[in-house]
């Protein structure tokens, strides 16, 4: 730091009785007026860099009829993740959706790490059911989960009729509005 | 020997060219920052861990808001293009004027039939009207036809289709966009998102940390 207050004031100092007429300095310490400048500047940059929105890529297939160009799954790889209401999450293993286990998204990490770990790579397969009261953020989280976890197979369809009666029975269970 | 004397330099340093220096920074990052403008339509984004800026050129962007409503935002320099190909396409009969304010309007917020007053409204008063939203349910799909506007009057240009949408939106509102999208062929989109960081200790964390330690790979 430079040196505050020392000569700041031009040395006006009176002795007893003697006057000095010694002009004042036009010096100003502009150390603080440094400080403010670059205080300031930190403040744009920080600004400037954390307002821009990334964009995360989303690709969606294309809708066929023919049974050849489907997905085939393995009941084996099989992990379904269905987003319900009020941000709880439903997953079951294989097909049958009655052994349908309920989670929450913090711990749904665990769950897909478990069963990646548990099946060979290329027998995974998530399939994300988002129902009608999901949302947005739930889905995107969902989304995001499949990235940070390294996971390339997954799909994102409605749930079916038996899926729905199923999440809107536990959620009545439940108490979830 | 005679010791050479030590001269006590004096600890002031002139702060002016320093001053100078972080004052001329401080006037660059004020006339550069643009702050956003203020949105008639507020929707915050949820937060992913993609790191890809999103591009402002060429941009289509879907916004959805929390409480599902529609809107499209154009960039700038597809704008005449598409509305004079909707405008022929849905026969909407639009004049040159209403064509020349729409380029200058922000975004697209009431259906087809009602664009014309849509445009008409001063952007200041816009966040004290109640907006409709673009149509884009199975009934009535209107969204399908902005799309299909701007992929045709931007053959051969690729454009970035992003959607935006509002943390509490509905599903449904995202699914509806995702259909018009698929019914114009188009497979590839993006979210528009916060930045977050990487979970410690997950398996992206360590793909990236591999992906800078051994860039080959």
């Amino acid at each position: 730091m430079a040196e505050m207050e020392a000569k700041s004031g031009g040395g006006h100092k009176k002795g007893p009785g003697v006057k000095k007429g010694k002009k004042l300095s036009t010096r100003v310490d502009l150390t603080p007026m440094v400080d403010l400048g670059f205080l300031l500047i930190t403040f744009f940059i920080f600004t400037t860099t954390m307002s821009q929105p990334t964009a995360m890529n989303l690709a969606m297939p294309k809708d066929t009829d023919k049974p050849d160009e489907t997905n085939k799954v393995k009941e084996s790889g099989a992990l379904t993740i269905m987003l319900g209401k009020g941000d709880v999450v439903y997953y079951y293993y294989g097909i049958d959706p009655t052994k349908m286990q309920t989670t929450g998204y913090k711990d749904v990490r665990k769950i897909i790490l478990d069963k990646k770990k548990a099946t060979p790579t290329d027998d995974f397969f998530v399939t994300i059911k988002p129902d009608k009261d999901a949302t947005y953020k739930n889905a995107v989280n969902m989304l995001d989960e499949m990235s940070i976890n390294d996971v390339h197979r997954y799909a994102m369809i409605d749930p079916s009729a038996d899926e729905y009666t199923l999440i809107t029975m536990t959620e009545k269970a439940g108490g979830i509005h | 020997m005679g010791r050479a004397k030590i001269k006590r330099g004096s600890t002031n340093i002139d702060m002016t060219a320093m001053c100078d220096v972080a004052f001329l920074l401080l006037s660059f990052f004020i006339l550069t920052t643009k702050f956003k403008p203020a949105e008639a339509v507020t929707v915050v984004t949820p937060a992913s861990v993609s790191n890809t800026h999103a591009l402002q050129k060429d941009a289509f962007t879907v916004s959805i808001d929390k409480e599902g409503r529609i809107f499209a935002d154009l960039s700038d320099e597809m704008k005449g293009d598409v509305i004079d190909r909707i405008s022929t396409d849905r026969n909407l009969n639009l004049s040159a004027q209403d064509k020349n304010l729409f380029k200058k309007s922000t975004f697209i917020g009431s259906p087809l039939n009602q664009l014309s007053s849509f445009i008409r409204i001063a952007p200041e008063d816009l966040k004290n009207v109640r907006l409709t939203g673009i149509p884009a349910d199975s009934s009535n799909n209107e969204l399908l036809a902005w799309i299909n506007a701007a992929v045709n009057s931007y053959a051969g240009r690729t454009i970035n289709f992003y959607i935006k949408g509002d943390n509490n939106a509905k599903y449904t509102a995202f699914k509806n966009v995702i259909e018009a999208f698929k019914k114009n062929d188009i497979y590839k989109y993006k979210l528009i998102t916060n930045p977050e960081g990487v979970p410690a200790g997950s398996e992206l964390e360590k793909a990236n940390r591999d992906a800078v330690t051994n860039p080959k790979k």
